[in-house]
């Protein structure tokens, strides 16, 4: 009995171990150029989302933005809706998490 | 670390969080009366507007005797330079409404758009209407709403620069932020972190980690701005500053061997590994984007996805045509081995007489065409004699910013390896001396020790 609950442990070790591997490789690496038509800044002000018209599609994206830099851009509308910007974000299920978020025009 | 250089490090920390959280003295009587621009602030600051007026914040130029093949009796800078990060400047980019492109589409653009007045009052102008056209709170306020400070159309067509004057931002002000600075200084040369290609985030330099800002190291006095000694950048308020000083010695390591090297290697080397930004632009290849406007084709990296390229430097600086960058040697008893960002741009001469050519950017914005930016820019400074031919300038730009905490700067088997990060033959040194200075004899009883040391 012992030895049939120790393989039983293992194999659900290994189990949770694929699932995470899983999990981690589904994440989809995205980029876009597009305008921003909505920006909503949460309660707590930790994280904010904004939805990117994508230049390409035409496709509306909702990307979560919970970097410390680009939040504080959002607060004090140095970015703006209207705003074109270049995006680059990680597609998990259907949770799009921004890691990089630039405008795109200069000076 | 030493105890001197960690209470400096305290107190800077402290400085910093009080700059924060300390109340500007006046607040009540801003909340009273309101904000009506700089006459306000010289209630208490008399005079500051005019000397403000004089630095190169405003000017964006100053005279320069560093640099070769200038004029040391004229102001040169960004009002004026020709060069292939900004192909164009003040003067011919002037901050405009751009011809609607084949969508129709038009945007308002300008190298000046960062110049912290209203555009009517522009890049050194002078009198009391320039004094009062200052953005005051860009620089001091915390609470600046960035969507007030826009180009706009006046009444009379002409193109003005709106600001944030409301009593809230006028109530927080204090000493200017990393943000107050980084608003222009990180969007220069055509996007977010293209110019200079670094980051004044705490997890990307090892001062902002600590709570150190900006001006806790550029120390202002009287508005004018020590900067270091970048080959590129030239305007300077006529005060320089190093490493040395308050926070660091000359000899700042524990370690005798490291000290040795401060005479002849700068701090910068080892501690500021890894730059970014653009390391290329075509300024004869427009490429359309999806917006249908049009940008200079460019090569960019991250922050921290370029090598320095190294060189000796005694901060003056050769500048022709074809390349600006640091003069030299390890002979010369001036120099020390500085890191650089190497870019290259590509832009048009005047075949009649060499010299790197202009561009204003509306034509081009607009529609692609660079030939067109090339004839606008030379109309607007008058040069009628020219036969555009495309080729490229090399640009070192100094790498100064972004320093990495040393655990993870250079040490000796960086450096003093084959095909390490120093070309030694490039550096001047001779085959027989490189052979040596690249044997781990130098350094292997000492990285022997630190590594037992580490097990």
């Amino acid at each position: 009995m012992k030895k049939i609950s120790s393989v039983i442990i293992v194999f659900a070790i290994m189990l949770a171990a694929s699932l995470t591997v899983i999990s981690t490789a589904s994440a989809e690496t995205i980029k876009i150029t597009g305008v921003i038509s909505k920006i909503e800044i949460a309660a707590d002000q930790k994280s904010a989302i904004a939805v990117i018209k994508d230049n390409k599609s035409g496709e509306s994206i909702s990307i979560t933005i919970a970097d410390e830099l680009t939040l504080d851009k959002l607060k004090d509308k140095r970015i703006l809706e209207g705003d074109e910007i270049r995006t680059k974000f990680e597609k998990e299920g259907d949770k799009n998490t921004s890691k990089m978020f630039k405008k795109t025009a200069g000076c | 670390m030493s105890g001197k250089i960690a209470a400096i490090m305290l107190g800077c920390a402290l400085l910093a969080t009080t700059a924060v959280a300390k109340e500007h003295p006046g607040k009540e009587q801003i909340l009273k009366d309101g904000y009506q621009g700089p006459k306000t602030c010289e209630t208490c600051h008399p005079g500051k507007a005019k000397e403000f007026l004089g630095t190169v914040h405003w000017k964006h130029a100053s005279k320069v005797d560093h640099v070769d093949n200038l004029n040391p009796n004229e102001e040169h800078g960004m009002k004026n330079r020709i060069y292939t990060m900004c192909n164009g400047n003040d003067i011919v980019n002037n901050l405009k409404e751009v011809p609607p492109n084949a969508l129709g589409k038009t945007k308002f653009t300008g190298c000046n758009t960062c110049h912290p007045g209203d555009h009517a009052s522009d890049v050194g102008s002078t009198g009391p209407q320039a004094e009062q056209a200052i953005d005051c709170l860009i620089c001091h306020s915390s609470k600046y709403d960035f969507s007030k400070r826009k180009p706009i159309k006046d009444k009379n067509g002409n193109v003005v620069m709106t600001q944030d004057r409301s009593t809230e931002a006028a109530a927080n002000i204090g000493r200017p932020s990393i943000k107050n600075c980084m608003v222009c200084h990180e969007a220069a040369g055509g996007g977010a972190m293209i110019k200079r290609g670094f980051s004044m985030a705490k997890d990307a330099e090892v001062h902002v980690t600590k709570g150190i800002i900006c001006v806790d190291c550029h120390q202002v006095k009287n508005h004018k701005f020590p900067t270091g000694r970048d080959p590129n950048n030239w305007a300077h308020d006529g005060i320089y500053m190093t490493c040395v000083g308050e926070c660091h010695t000359s000899k700042p390591h524990t370690d005798a061997d490291y000290n040795r090297h401060t005479d002849k290697i700068a701090c910068q080397t080892c501690h500021i590994p890894r730059t970014g930004g653009a390391f290329s632009k075509d300024f004869t290849k427009w490429e359309k984007q999806s917006n249908g406007f049009y940008e200079p084709s460019t090569l960019k990296r991250e922050v921290n996805e370029t090598a320095p390229v190294y060189a000796w430097y005694n901060l003056t600086v050769s500048n022709t045509p074809t390349f600006i960058g640091p003069k030299g040697s390890r002979t010369d008893g001036k120099s020390k081995i500085y890191p650089f960002k190497v870019f290259q741009g590509k832009a048009y001469f005047n075949k009649k007489n060499g010299q790197l050519m202009s561009m204003d950017f509306a034509p081009p914005i607009s529609n692609g065409d660079s030939l067109a930016g090339v004839a606008s820019a030379a109309k607007i400074l008058g040069i009628k004699d020219y036969e555009p031919v495309p080729g490229w300038q090399t640009i070192y730009f100094g790498s100064n910013h972004q320093v990495t905490p040393k655990n993870k700067a250079l040490t000796c088997a960086n450096c003093h390896a084959v095909n390490g990060v120093l070309d030694f033959k490039e550096l001047g040194y001779a085959a027989k001396e490189i052979e040596k200075l690249t044997n781990p004899e130098l350094y292997f009883e000492k990285l022997l020790k630190l590594q037992q040391e580490d097990e």
